[in-house]
């Protein structure tokens, strides 16, 4: 408790609280750049570190880490471009509201649930990191299996009318994602000859692809901007805040839900934000009253989206502090700073530098705390570019950025040339009825599944019966259950709607006496 | 504009197509390599006749509806395209400055004639614009953008 104690007096002064709120908003800011991860956010503001002292240095990347991975949800909502993988759920109902004039409502829904989300994180970080890092060792290939596959079934949610065509956008999701080097057998897959696609189709080209493109060439086919004039503001700021505080307040059940989710994937190394927002996204869906009403406007949904992954920041770090296992992809560049310090991931962090290590957890709870006035402020002043700006002039700047943020990832026009024509393809399948989310969902879970499956059955090479291998223990037990039930709850309504099970139900219920 | 296309057939052809150009290269591959690819595609195929049969049997929408200017939407594919080649071509700045404009001033045209003040009073806003951008990737980011023939 002393240790803690001691730990906040460290942050809480004036370098480090400017510390904080700087690294908050440059990780907005970056986050907000479509292509530019918050993995990316981290790898170039890494160098300003380096003259800071060790608790400085780790304050300002926890904050520039949860304001990247919050600022990926303005775009997602102004111009329906997730802005990191993570943000992806948050388009789907987020830019719907914002087309509907509800555009601050979803960014205020956004901004509280992610500080609610950021500061949940932050708590169990701090009480639970060493018996959570032990659930983090149970998860093995044929868990991960299990965890890809539960993250699948919200291709159910996701297939706006048609089931088959969302599996189909799945599958060919999936089948992208085997492109380039094989995660097991190690050989080329499907490159064509082109020693370019070696390195596979890079998730964030794809998503940009999908996600972006088909936008630009419906916003300029109709000659529009990316919010019409309804997308203007309805009622004030201060008011949609207010609306959006007791919405998430007064039934707090999803915000719940979405942060235990949020949490639970987010000790599991390898999953990362990409995966707890869609399962979370998926679960809010399938325990709402009204399910139909998500992917047309449900700020439940954007609540679930940006409160789980906003657990994540901090709850990826359980396995990173505890067991020296990054979480996500920038938990690696977190634990290259805890190295180049000489702190060594163990109990050690907690016990002999425990007051470096909770400044650090504690810091990133008032990071979460920041993003409250940084992000309604960042997000009034990027409502208003996008609503003031005229569409000839939003078009090009946002392909500009597109193409930007696509050729940063690797130095690659191939890469830009691949997302383009995705986009391209991703247009043209939407009018035909596959969407982009099911595709992108395909992509991102493909590669976990693919690695568990392989994994397990090489394990299980000499059972008799190796697929047994993938339901061995009880853990994979409770999820595969999880996998059937949710498939279940998510078809069923549709199949007894369409059979007209659940109208002759209603009937007999009215006529009952 | 409205088109008439039976979208189960569509999706369905599109994904037996799909299927086909992934199933020919997959016989050189090892097993552990081709286990998880081979099981999609053969799902891929199965989903894809299933939709095809659906299409003759319970067809969805029998017409799609692209909203707005067909003209302009195959104007901005292509410029997308030529914006990618000619970055390769003449290097980023000099191909952004050429496309960049060039889209304003077309797209600009949807809400009627544009005088050739108005083109010089967006010369400075893109050129502010671009230059941002630039200097943001290539001196923040540390992003070396393509110089084309520059280089």
């Amino acid at each position: 408790m002393d240790m803690l104690l001691e730990a906040l007096l460290s942050i809480l002064t004036l370098e480090g609280l400017i510390t904080i709120l700087a690294g908050v908003t440059a990780g907005l800011f970056i986050g907000a750049l479509p292509g530019l991860t918050a993995t990316m956010a981290l790898a170039v503001l890494l160098p300003f570190t380096f003259t800071m002292s060790p608790l400085q240095g780790l304050m300002a990347l926890g904050a520039v880490y949860m304001g990247a991975i919050y600022g990926g949800a303005f775009t997602a909502i102004l111009i329906n471009t997730p802005g990191t993988p993570s943000s992806i759920a948050t388009t789907f109902d987020g830019y719907p509201m914002a087309r509907q004039g509800r555009a601050y409502e979803a960014l205020a829904a956004a901004t509280i649930a992610s500080v609610v989300g950021g500061i949940i994180g932050v708590a169990f970080l701090l009480l639970l990191a060493p018996p959570l890092a032990r659930l983090a060792v149970v998860f093995g290939p044929a868990e991960m299996f299990w965890v890809a596959l539960l993250g699948l079934t919200l291709v159910a949610s996701l297939s706006s009318g048609s089931l088959l065509k969302g599996l189909l956008g799945g599958c060919i999701g999936m089948l992208l994602s085997t492109i380039g080097v094989s995660p097991i057998g190690g050989e080329t897959r499907f490159i064509f000859g082109f020693p370019a696609l070696q390195g596979g189709i890079e998730l964030i080209v794809a998503l940009i692809g999908l996600f972006v493109i088909p936008e630009l060439i419906s916003m300029a086919a109709q000659g529009r901007g990316a919010l019409p004039e309804s997308g203007k503001l309805k009622g004030g700021a201060g008011s949609a805040i207010l609306r959006m505080g007791k919405h998430i307040f007064s039934k707090p059940i999803n915000l719940i839900r979405s942060c235990i989710i949020g949490q639970i994937i987010a000790i599991i190394p390898g999953a990362g934000g990409n995966v707890t927002s869609l399962v979370a996204y998926n679960e809010a869906r399938r325990f709402s009253k009204d399910p139909a009403s998500f992917g047309k406007g449900n700020v439940d949904g954007v609540i679930a989206s940006e409160s789980s992954n906003n657990v994540m920041v901090a709850g990826s770090m359980v396995p990173l502090l505890t067991l020296g296992i990054p979480g996500a992809p920038p938990d690696a560049i977190i634990l290259g700073v805890l190295l180049m310090h000489g702190l060594r991931p163990g109990i050690d962090l907690f016990t002999e530098t425990g007051v470096l290590t909770n400044g650090f957890i504690l810091s990133m709870g008032f990071a979460a705390l920041f993003l409250l006035p940084v992000g309604l402020m960042g997000g009034r002043l990027i409502h208003r570019i996008v609503v003031k700006t005229p569409f000839y002039f939003l078009l090009p700047s946002i392909a500009m950025v597109t193409i930007l943020g696509t050729y940063a990832l690797r130095n690659s026009m191939v890469d830009v040339f691949i997302m383009l024509l995705l986009g391209t393809v991703g247009y043209f399948l939407r009018l035909i009825g596959i969407q982009a989310a099911p595709i992108v969902l395909g992509m991102i879970l493909g590669v976990i599944a693919e690695k568990g499956y392989v994994q397990t059955m090489l394990a299980a090479v000499v059972d008799p019966i190796p697929w047994l291998r993938l339901v061995a223990n009880p853990l994979s037990i409770v999820l595969a259950c999880l996998v059937v039930l949710s498939v279940a709850t998510t078809l069923l309504p549709g199949w007894l709607e369409r059979s007209g099970r659940m109208a002759k139900a209603k009937r007999d219920e009215e006529q009952a006496p | 504009m409205t088109l008439r296309l039976n979208t189960d057939l569509a999706a369905g052809v599109f994904g037996l197509l799909f299927a086909a150009l992934l199933w020919f290269p997959r016989e050189s591959m090892g097993r552990l390599s081709i286990i998880f690819p081979r099981a999609i595609l053969v799902i891929t195929v199965v989903i894809s006749l299933a939709l095809i049969v659906k299409a003759f049997t319970k067809p969805a929408a029998r017409r799609v509806h692209v909203e707005g200017n067909p003209v302009r939407l195959a104007v901005m594919i292509v410029v997308l395209f030529v914006w990618w080649y000619a970055i390769g071509l003449l290097g980023f700045l000099l191909a952004t400055a050429i496309v960049f404009f060039g889209l304003t001033w077309y797209l600009a045209r949807v809400e009627g004639p544009v005088t050739m003040r108005r083109l010089a009073q967006w010369v400075p806003v893109v050129a502010l614009l671009i230059g941002a951008f630039y200097l943001a990737f290539t001196q923040v980011l540390n992003v070396r953008l393509p110089s084309g023939i520059w280089s």
